[in-house]
């Protein structure tokens, strides 16, 4: 014959009664926090891609912040570049009538004054700042793009290119372009920029370059101010295209991060329906089992012995 | 022969009365831990005649023959040995989740993704101030997680050894003990209620040592226990009234060795045994803590120390120590940083300096060395977790087996007593039919 001991008895309900409760108390933990991992331990393999998931968010982060500023610099070079062509056009259409014979030397002078304005504008234009207060046609420079040699001339100080800003996964966008890409070009047969060509019109029409042909000097401007235009445009174009593969790379993060949103979701989440029907039969079985104990408890020999 | 009737009558009455006792005994130490239901043995008391008087009746009563213990020794020797894996296997899972929670509450994946993350920051404007500045401080989070990490390694190694060190006593003392009850047992007398005691209490005893220490037992014919620490072959720790000491020392790298007596003992079982694998995993967790701090100190310095700063000198170390545990930051402040390549003038925007300690950083996979610790840790922990639930059903199952055949069922002392109470009325009802036949004799006239 078998015999079941009180003692027992007691402590086998109190095991099966404490494990269902640890249980249930286990199920709602996990829909009370939305996560199914607590620690862990809980599932390793999944624990490491929620560690790797939560890594790529950080420097997907980081990407972001760095893809804003890479934009705002390339937007300021934009508006600078706008500014050149503007400032040019305003140069072509002073060579224009100064290149016009009828004109008095003293008019001449008047613009020549202008041109020399003009000059330093696009000088002060080249000096510009981007968003970090750094020479924003200067490579990676710390101090002023250009600037004026003891002779008067304008000499670039920057640096040869313009520096890469990593946008994430691998793809690299460069952040601007130097003085030289905007401001230098070729024109009558050598090399030049834009100052020395407005400089040297503005000479010959002021009379500062003795034995030189005014109009003949504006007719050259004119065609090499052409140039010049050009080159701010093709850059224009350049730039464009950098912002646009900015734009097309934030968007590929964005939806990087949906899909690692959704796997973490999908690895580290509770499901709550199946979390809730679980908990919800574990009560069932929970309750019943307290029932149970309670009536088979009190059924004991010495109640009916009188 | 009335007399005969009346001697009959009062040992019923007695054996009666012991029987009561001892239910009531039972039903007061149902809920006694260690306590095993005791029966009454009673024989039946009669004499075969003598010479010439073959064909005699004698009847002279019953007697109480002894008390018996409804222990089953197999039960109870499986209860220790699952009992004694049960509590390895708690003690080590518990060192392992101490052990898992002290490097992942560390933070020390997010610390290394914050740095290397701060770095990548740093690439948009290497000379700003405020950029150097966050790289600078995410260094120093780095390293006060690695010591975080290493000096909460150090709390559970301790918690561990200060829990070995209170095993070894508490089995010293049971063992003492043991060694007393086995001299009382040698000199008591079987059966009696004493006896029986004492064995209870040498059963409670060996129960609470396997709980510490895997043993081997083997009983001999006056009851007393030998016991050995280990297998069959193991050193005793308790001989008749002999005991030998459990004593432990400590190796330099926070490992428990054990000897009982002089002899050196392996144990395989108890949570001392748990304990002794616990420390096991903690210096090994911290040796491959030791050896990422190392590999990020060494890379970080390599890159650090081939550029220049912003002041165009020469690049200095950005991390000192040998390990986790003395890992620090030594610059002092972020200009220090050197981005720019060697060569490069004052106050150069150059990142190449910057991206050569990225991508060795990368190349060195310091982030994926935590995660692979991370990861081993885990998953160690979670294979620990299954053997143990797996041991404690087994010991629980176990336990119940002997509890249900060893233990005091309350329904069955409950029939017992109405079944004594009768047969201590029925032996009253003898003797009183003695007297009443008495009395008829003398009525005789």
């Amino acid at each position: 014959m078998t015999t079941v001991s009180t003692s027992a008895f007691y402590d086998r309900v109190n095991l099966d009664i404490s494990t269902l409760r640890s249980r249930a108390e286990a199920l709602q933990a996990s829909i009370g926090s939305g996560q199914r991992l607590t620690r862990s331990s809980d599932d390793p393999v999944g624990a490491a891609r929620l560690r790797t998931l939560s890594r790529a968010d950080t420097f997907s982060a980081i990407d972001l912040s760095i893809a804003a500023r890479a934009s705002s610099d390339l937007r300021l070079t934009d508006s600078a570049l706008q500014s050149f062509a503007a400032t040019t056009i305003r140069a072509q259409e002073l060579a224009t009538q100064a290149a016009n014979g009828i004109l008095t030397p003293a008019q001449r002078n008047g613009i020549a004054i202008e041109l020399n304005q003009i000059g330093k504008e696009l000088v002060r234009l080249a000096n510009t700042r981007d968003s970090a207060d750094n020479a924003l046609f200067g490579g990676e420079t710390t101090g002023d793009a250009y600037g004026f040699s003891p002779g008067g001339t304008l000499t670039y100080l920057g640096t040869a290119t313009a520096g890469e800003l990593p946008l994430g996964d691998g793809q690299s966008v460069v952040r601007g372009l130097t003085g030289p890409e905007v401001f230098e070009f070729d024109a009558g047969g050598g090399p030049t920029n834009l100052y020395t060509v407005i400089k040297t019109l503005a000479d010959a029409l002021g009379g500062v370059t003795p034995g030189v042909d005014p109009i003949q000097a504006a007719r050259d401007a004119m065609g090499a101010l052409e140039t010049g235009l050009e080159t701010i445009a093709t850059q224009q174009t350049i730039v464009g295209t950098r912002l646009n593969w900015i734009d097309l790379n934030t968007e590929r993060r964005t939806q990087m991060s949906e899909l690692r949103a959704e796997e973490q979701a999908d690895v580290g989440g509770t499901d709550l329906a199946e979390a809730m029907s679980r908990l919800q039969q574990t009560m069932t079985v929970l309750e019943a089992s307290q029932a149970s104990f309670a009536r088979l408890s009190s059924l004991s020999l010495f109640e009916f012995l009188r | 022969m009335s007399t005969d009737l009346l001697h009959i009558a009062s040992s019923g009455v007695r054996a009666a009365r012991v029987a009561l006792d001892l239910t009531a005994q039972n039903i007061a130490n149902a809920g006694t831990q260690g306590y095993i239901r005791r029966s009454l043995q009673l024989n039946e008391v009669a004499s075969a005649g003598g010479y010439n008087r073959t064909g005699d009746l004698s009847f002279s009563g019953v007697r109480v023959d002894g008390i018996a213990r409804n222990a089953d020794a197999f039960r109870q020797a499986e209860v220790r040995r699952t009992g004694s894996d049960a509590a390895r296997g708690a003690t080590e899972l518990s060192a392992y989740q101490n052990v898992e929670a002290a490097l992942e509450h560390s933070g020390l994946y997010a610390a290394m993704a914050g740095f290397e993350s701060a770095l990548q920051q740093m690439t948009t404007d290497p000379v700003d101030p405020s950029l150097r500045a966050a790289a600078l401080e995410s260094s120093e989070t780095l390293a006060r997680t690695f010591n975080l990490a290493s000096d909460a390694l150090d709390t559970v190694a301790q918690s561990l050894h200060f829990a070995a060190t209170d095993g070894v006593t508490q089995v010293n003392r049971l063992a003492g003990e043991l060694g007393r009850v086995n001299l009382q047992l040698a000199r008591s007398v079987p059966g009696t209620a004493d006896h029986v005691s004492l064995l209870d209490q040498r059963d409670g005893l060996l129960g609470q040592i396997s709980g510490y220490v895997g043993i081997t037992t083997s009983f001999s014919a006056n009851q007393t226990v030998e016991v050995r620490i280990g297998g069959s072959s193991g050193p005793h720790l308790v001989a008749g009234g002999a005991v030998s000491t459990l004593g432990t020392t400590a190796a330099a790298d926070g490992t428990l060795s054990f000897t009982v007596g002089a002899t050196a003992a392996t144990l395989s079982a108890g949570s001392l045994a748990g304990q002794t694998q616990g420390l096991q995993c903690v210096r090994d967790s911290r040796n491959t803590l030791n050896v990422v701090a190392q590999n990020l100190i060494a890379t970080v310095n390599g890159a650090q120390t081939s550029g220049v700063a912003l002041d165009g000198s020469p690049g200095q170390p950005l991390l000192s120590g040998t390990g986790a545990s003395d890992i620090a930051v030594v610059l002092a402040s972020g200009s220090q940083l050197a981005t720019a390549p060697a060569g490069a003038p004052a106050g150069s925007r150059d990142p190449a300096n910057l991206a050569a300690l990225r991508s060795a950083l990368v190349s060195s996979d310091i982030s994926g060395q935590i995660d692979a610790l991370l990861f081993q840790i885990s998953s160690a922990t979670e294979g620990r977790r299954i053997t143990s639930d797996a041991l404690t059903t087994i010991a629980g199952a176990s336990k119940l087996a002997l509890d249900a055949q060893a233990g005091v069922n309350l329904d069955e002392e409950a029939v017992n007593l109405v079944r004594f109470q009768q047969a201590f009325q029925a032996s009253s009802k003898a003797i009183q039919v003695a007297s009443d036949l008495f009395d008829t004799l003398l009525a005789i006239r």
